[in-house]
């Protein structure tokens, strides 16, 4: 890392001090490198990961035009993979390697990517509630973020996660105002809400965002985005008539959320089972990855493998 | 070998960067860059190698 990114850390502070972007890693220290890279792969790595997620859920599209919209959700996702992947490879990251040589496990990306989504209902709420926290994450990195070739980017990536929200919200829209489609899409929703609840990470309490804020690799804190989130979402759901544990609380002027959480989740019923745990047992789970992990990853990884 | 690419979308704009691709060859370069900047439906798209670019005040 030294040798590739020379500046020191007060050097560093001083040139965004000074409201200047670091263009590459001239203008990087050992830390801002490192710190910029596992976001990046972070990123990447969540955009990467939902076209297959997404592929085995548009296989339950109800005709062949909306089979096309989800793929084309796809090709953007992939996109934006790629925009990560080669602003990583500016950074002395090996791409290929990186994309296809890793196990399934340094994956870095959101536990839910790992629960599969197994219907036309569970595509369409994914793009309401992921897409919507991808949305949140990124409009934040996209302001705040100190890395110019990123921040560019981004403005590509901001405007084809509306189109996908819109998606999901059409169709969300659509299928809660049928009865019968209505059960089953907040039988969906019921495991999705919370699992992207998580999506945003330890609280602030547990999590020291220190150098991420301070070299701007973020703007905001996890609880400050999942309330962002909540705000997007909560609103939306409650108006088309379904039913999310969360609320505001007009005299915080916050989201509260209502059930246990963190909470403990059997990934193969896909179901919360009401008890709370701790957020250690939660990296645990974690760590552990979930029922899809492997089997995306040699997806995406079969062609180079051979 | 990294191209930078550039495009622009309206006959009043300029060039501007939106990416870059990698490959070994000017053939494989053109054909990436049209396939993976195609959000847009642009009336101008050139790459550059990397190497070819100099900089003459630099950020």
């Amino acid at each position: 890392m030294e040798e590739l990114a020379p500046r020191t850390e007060d050097e560093v502070r001083a040139h965004l001090a000074a409201g200047k972007l670091v263009e590459g890693l001239q203008h990087m220290s050992p830390e801002y490198l490192k710190g910029i890279r596992r976001i990046l792969t972070v990123s990447a790595d969540t955009e990467l990961v939902s076209a297959p997620a997404y592929l085995r859920a548009a296989a339950h599209a109800p005709a062949l035009n909306n089979f096309g919209s989800a793929v084309s959700i796809i090709q953007d996702e992939l996109a934006h993979a790629h925009i990560g992947y080669r602003l990583l490879g500016d950074l002395g990251v090996d791409m290929p390697a990186l994309i296809y040589e890793r196990e399934p496990n340094a994956f870095k990306y959101p536990y839910a990517f790992d629960v599969p989504l197994d219907s036309w209902y569970e595509l369409v709420l994914a793009n309401a509630l992921y897409d919507q926290a991808g949305f949140v994450l990124l409009s934040d990195v996209h302001q705040s973020s100190t890395f110019g070739p990123w921040k560019r980017a981004l403005a590509k990536v901001d405007k084809e996660e509306t189109f996908h929200l819109r998606h999901g919200r059409t169709w969300v829209k659509k299928f809660a105002a049928d009865p019968d489609h209505k059960v089953k899409l907040q039988a969906s929703l019921d495991w999705m809400f919370i699992l992207t609840l998580e999506w945003f990470g330890l609280p602030d309490e547990r999590k020291k965002h220190g150098i991420q804020l301070e070299y701007g690799f973020k703007g905001k804190s996890n609880d400050e985005l999942r309330q962002d989130w909540m705000g997007h979402v909560v609103p939306f759901v409650e108006e088309v008539g379904l039913h999310v544990p969360a609320h505001f609380d007009e005299q915080t002027q916050r989201y509260v959320i209502d059930c246990p959480f963190p909470q403990q989740f059997d990934s193969e019923k896909k179901a919360w089972g009401g008890t709370e745990i701790s957020w250690d047992d939660v990296l645990v789970r974690w760590k552990a990855r979930g029922p899809m992990n492997e089997t995306y990853v040699a997806r995406l990884q079969k062609g180079y493998r051979g | 070998m990294i191209w930078e690419v550039f495009a622009r979308k309206a006959y009043e704009d300029p060039l501007h960067h939106v990416g870059t691709v990698t490959e070994s060859d000017e053939d494989l370069a053109l054909v990436s860059a049209r396939s993976i900047y195609d959000e847009q439906p642009w009336i101008h798209m050139i790459i550059v190698p990397r190497e070819a670019i100099r900089e003459a005040i630099k950020p």
